[in-house]
């Protein structure tokens, strides 16, 4: 299988390289069959990729500790689950993973497409193949998975070996989350190469007006949400397994994946202006070139050393590649702009310094900055070592500082930008949409403060979080209004069929409401307290209004691993309100490797966070860490609310549509000024 | 009843007791708050994590033993130099003498760490400096294209009043 595996792979590189010559063949050419063979082409490497992913997996499940993939991440006792995601568990395998789900996205657009934009696709083909090409290249021959476990023998001949049982699974990615992580990271990662595709595509065809923004908004909103749902997800298993308390800790990888959700995020935004205005093509062209060249640069960082990293794979050469292939996209890219740039040019008028307009470019510039300050902070180490010698060390204090305040801003404008005008505010319009939202802002900010808050970036979000969702709830409020005194229905039920008539807006509205959660979370942050503690059965501790007791410990077998656990009861003004059992697991395999599982209590106000920490040196007695993290739960829920609302902006609009009715009888002559042919308007669905 | 307690701590001393030697030794000594404070400033050198001194909470599985090797005996040193009656600056100094100026948690406010704090505020600064110019320049654009006053209006078409209501519905759908 590991041989078929091979070969799959190596067809599919030949395949990816034909659909981009062929592809290249075919736009200068416009012959139909070239055309036509360059998309099979393309297709039949997905079909491969996927050949080649599955012959590994099997390798996975038949326990084949030939190769050294498999015997490297698996053994025989890790469970179904984890041999599925043992996959993407090292270098190898996860380049793999990241060319199957990209195989998958250009897989669904060729087949979307299929007889669509004849003029548009060749290009597109053409481009995801040269992407497709990079990676599969890397499978063969730089990281190839299907690499069979060899020792050198007598006169130096090496003679293939079988392990009777592979090392095992890394302990940290045996835990749930992990088998949904990275499948989301990377589906967000990889699928930002369909609007890029699409952008370059249309550069290079000068494919005419706005159509490639309409084509690939869907692609990019999917993308987007699998981005924030991987981060999220990485965040939550940070929280729940690694057992330091926190969820994000500013590293490397961790602001890898964050720069290409700002630019993303800013996309998102800045379509807005092309779609009804026209305006800033050139800006977001250059956006999603940015966004997929963070997402390789993403992966660069991972891969490469380069930067200190606790998520970095083992070190290899495999950065040059990136290196070189972000170096080629980028002449690609320049190439094409300055090729065809007149093809973007567009008129940019404005009415107003107050208006949806210039919101959006605030916007913008508020999410790139974000960007630039992440990526600047992540390289200084790099920077600084080159220019003074000393590698300057940038950790979360610093990112903390400089974000934020533009996180802040950004907020500010999530609650400002969607209730103004098109082309311009008037003054009674601000006072309509903001009056109430105001107040609200300031009473909620004056009552944190005399709750005893004094943190002022926290008050300042809650603040902010008060006056955004009043403003979010106000909007719906409105529309609902509207839509009850036709129909009668209840408010609940108007809000839904307002959402339904235009999902776009109403999604984004929930969007930017679940944004409105996490940031909630996020400034409890501020008030995080923990206390450490050496206990005996019996012993208590106090953190917050929790007192913590131990109740003594216990050991279990599972199929993979031993857990020693210990008890603890968590009481709340002498009641008991839960048993928590924090837990150590040793992990069978050659690596034996320990694991923690943190005990959580969680609730809106505040987690009860507790960890089994290890043995005191000197009485052999349990330590226990115990965290306060409040208003953790937001963030959570928040990251749901965004994952829900974007999956509502992504359904088709159930719109009012006109349908023509006979008109009435006239009586008598029409008048002069009458309208010709009336219509009513009826409900119906698009 | 009294027996029925004795069982359940005997039980579970015994359930203690059983603990496997794998769990890594830990220390819970107690370091002082001003140790934190300052271990805050200071960037855990364990190489497993990217946390500072003073947060550094780092048990979990393979992060249990390097963190605790270096951030509590850390956080320890400084609370030892401060008995010695060492302030902030000089306890800063002593690691960077000992590490370099990598222990930093976060690049000092001067010489070329200076250009790290720079950076984002000139983004923020230069960026909204950038999108006034640009939205007074597209509104500039707008004006001189605005007919002088007095002059004859021009009787708008069906087809372009068309147009521009199908616009304003387009532009305001969002």
């Amino acid at each position: 299988m590991d041989v078929f595996g091979s070969f799959a792979l190596l067809l599919a590189l030949v395949c990816a390289a034909y659909a981009l010559v062929g592809g290249i063949a075919a736009i200068l050419t416009r012959h139909p069959l070239l055309i036509k063979s360059a998309r099979q082409a393309g297709m039949a490497t997905c079909g491969l990729i996927f050949l080649a992913t599955f012959c590994l997996e099997y390798l996975f499940f038949t326990d084949n500790f030939s190769i050294a993939y498999v015997a490297e991440h698996s053994n025989r006792d890790l469970s179904s689950l984890y041999k599925v995601t043992a996959l993407w568990s090292g270098m190898e395998g996860s380049l793999l993973f990241w060319s199957f789900l990209l195989a998958i996205y250009v897989l669904s657009v060729l087949i979307t497409y299929r007889n669509k934009n004849g003029e548009l696709m060749p290009y597109v083909g053409a481009v995801m193949a040269g992407v497709q090409t990079f990676f599969l290249t890397l499978n063969n021959f730089v990281e190839s998975p299907f690499k069979a476990l060899a020792v050198p023998g007598a006169g130096g001949v090496m003679s293939f070996i079988t392990r009777p049982d592979g090392n095992g699974l890394n302990a940290l990615l045996q835990y749930p989350e992990m088998a949904i992580h990275p499948p989301n990271l990377y589906s967000g990662y990889t699928g930002f190469t369909i609007p890029f595709a699409f952008a370059l595509g249309a550069l290079l065809a000068r494919y005419p007006g706005e159509k490639w923004i309409h084509l690939t908004r869907k692609w990019t909103m999917i993308a987007w949400m699998f981005q924030s749902c991987g981060i999220l997800l990485g965040a939550h298993w940070a929280y729940a397994v690694l057992g330091w308390g926190g969820y994000w800790g500013w590293d490397p990888v961790e602001n890898a994946s964050l720069l290409p959700w700002l630019t993303g995020t800013a996309f998102l935004h800045s379509v807005m202006m092309q779609e009804k205005r026209g305006m800033m093509k050139v800006w977001n062209v250059w956006l999603v070139f940015t966004t997929f060249l963070l997402c390789i640069m993403g992966t660069f960082l991972t891969r490469s050393g380069v930067v200190q990293s606790v998520h970095a794979f083992a070190q290899s050469n495999i950065g040059s590649w990136f290196v070189a292939f972000m170096g080629i996209t980028l002449v690609v890219c320049f190439g094409a702009y300055l090729k065809n740039r007149d093809y973007l040019a567009s008129e940019n008028h404005l009415d107003s310094q107050i208006s949806r307009e210039s919101s959006f470019l605030y916007n913008n510039q508020l999410f790139l900055a974000a960007c630039l300050s992440v990526l600047s902070g992540t390289l200084f180490p790099v920077f600084s070592e080159w220019f003074t010698g000393n590698r300057i060390s940038v950790g979360p204090p610093y990112f903390n500082k400089v974000n934020i305040p533009i996180g802040l801003l950004i907020l500010f404008l999530t609650g400002v930008g969607p209730l103004l005008a098109w082309r311009k505010t008037s003054t009674e319009s601000l006072k309509r949409n903001f009056g109430w939202p105001l107040l609200i802002g300031v009473i909620v900010g004056a009552a944190v403060i005399a709750l005893g808050f004094r943190d002022f970036f926290s008050v300042t979000c809650w603040t902010l979080c008060a006056f955004v969702a009043a403003t979010i709830l106000l909007e719906f409020y409105r529309g609902a209004k509207v839509i009850r005194v036709r129909s009668g229905a209840s408010y609940p039920a108007c809000a839904i069929d307002l959402t339904m008539r235009n999902t776009r807006r109403y999604g984004g509205y929930i969007v930017h409401m679940g944004m409105v959660f996490v940031f909630i979370g996020l400034a409890g942050a501020a008030f995080n307290r923990d206390v450490q503690k050496t206990m005996r059965v019996g012993d208590t501790m106090q953190i917050g209004p929790y007192t913590l007791m131990l109740q003594g410990a216990d050991t279990k077998a599972e199929q993979n691993y031993t857990a020693q656990r210990i008890i603890v009861e968590a009481l709340q003004e002498n009641k008991p309100v839960m048993m928590l059992f924090p837990e150590k697991r040793r992990f069978a395999g050659n690596n034996q490797e320990n694991g923690t599982m943190v005990a959580i209590y969680s609730t809106w106000k505040e987690d009860l966070y507790v960890v089994f920490a290890g043995m005191d040196p000197e009485t052999r007695e349990p330590v226990i860490h115990a965290f306060l993290n409040p208003l953790v739960k937001w963030i959570w829920f928040g990251g749901a609310v965004v994952v829900f609302g974007t999956i509502v902006a992504l359904l088709p609009n159930r719109r009012s549509v006109l349908v023509l009715a006979p008109a009435p009888q006239p009586s008598a002559r029409p008048l002069p000024h009458a309208v010709t042919t009336p219509a009513v308007l009826r409900e119906g669905h698009d | 009843m009294t027996k029925v307690c004795l069982r359940g701590a005997a039980a579970m001393l015994f359930g203690l007791a059983a603990l496997p030697f794998w769990l890594a030794p830990i220390g819970a000594q107690r370091v002082s708050d001003r140790a934190k404070q300052i271990g805050m400033k200071l960037k855990c050198m364990c190489g497993a994590c990217s946390m500072t001194a003073g947060g550094c909470s780092h048990p979990g599985g393979e992060f249990s033993g390097p963190c605790q090797a270096w951030a509590l005996p850390a956080l320890q040193q400084i609370d030892g130099l401060l008995t010695q009656g060492k302030t902030e600056q000089q306890v800063m100094d002593a690691f960077v003498a000992q590490y370099g100026p990598t222990v930093y948690a976060e690049p000092p406010k001067s010489g070329f760490s200076l250009v790290a704090w720079v950076m984002p505020t000139a983004y923020l600064v230069v960026g909204t400096l950038v999108v006034i110019f640009v939205i007074s320049r597209w509104m500039k654009k707008n004006v001189s294209e605005i007919p002088a006053s007095g002059a004859p209006a021009k009787a708008i078409s069906s087809e372009l009043l068309e147009r521009a209501r199908k616009l304003a519905e387009q532009e305001t759908e969002e």
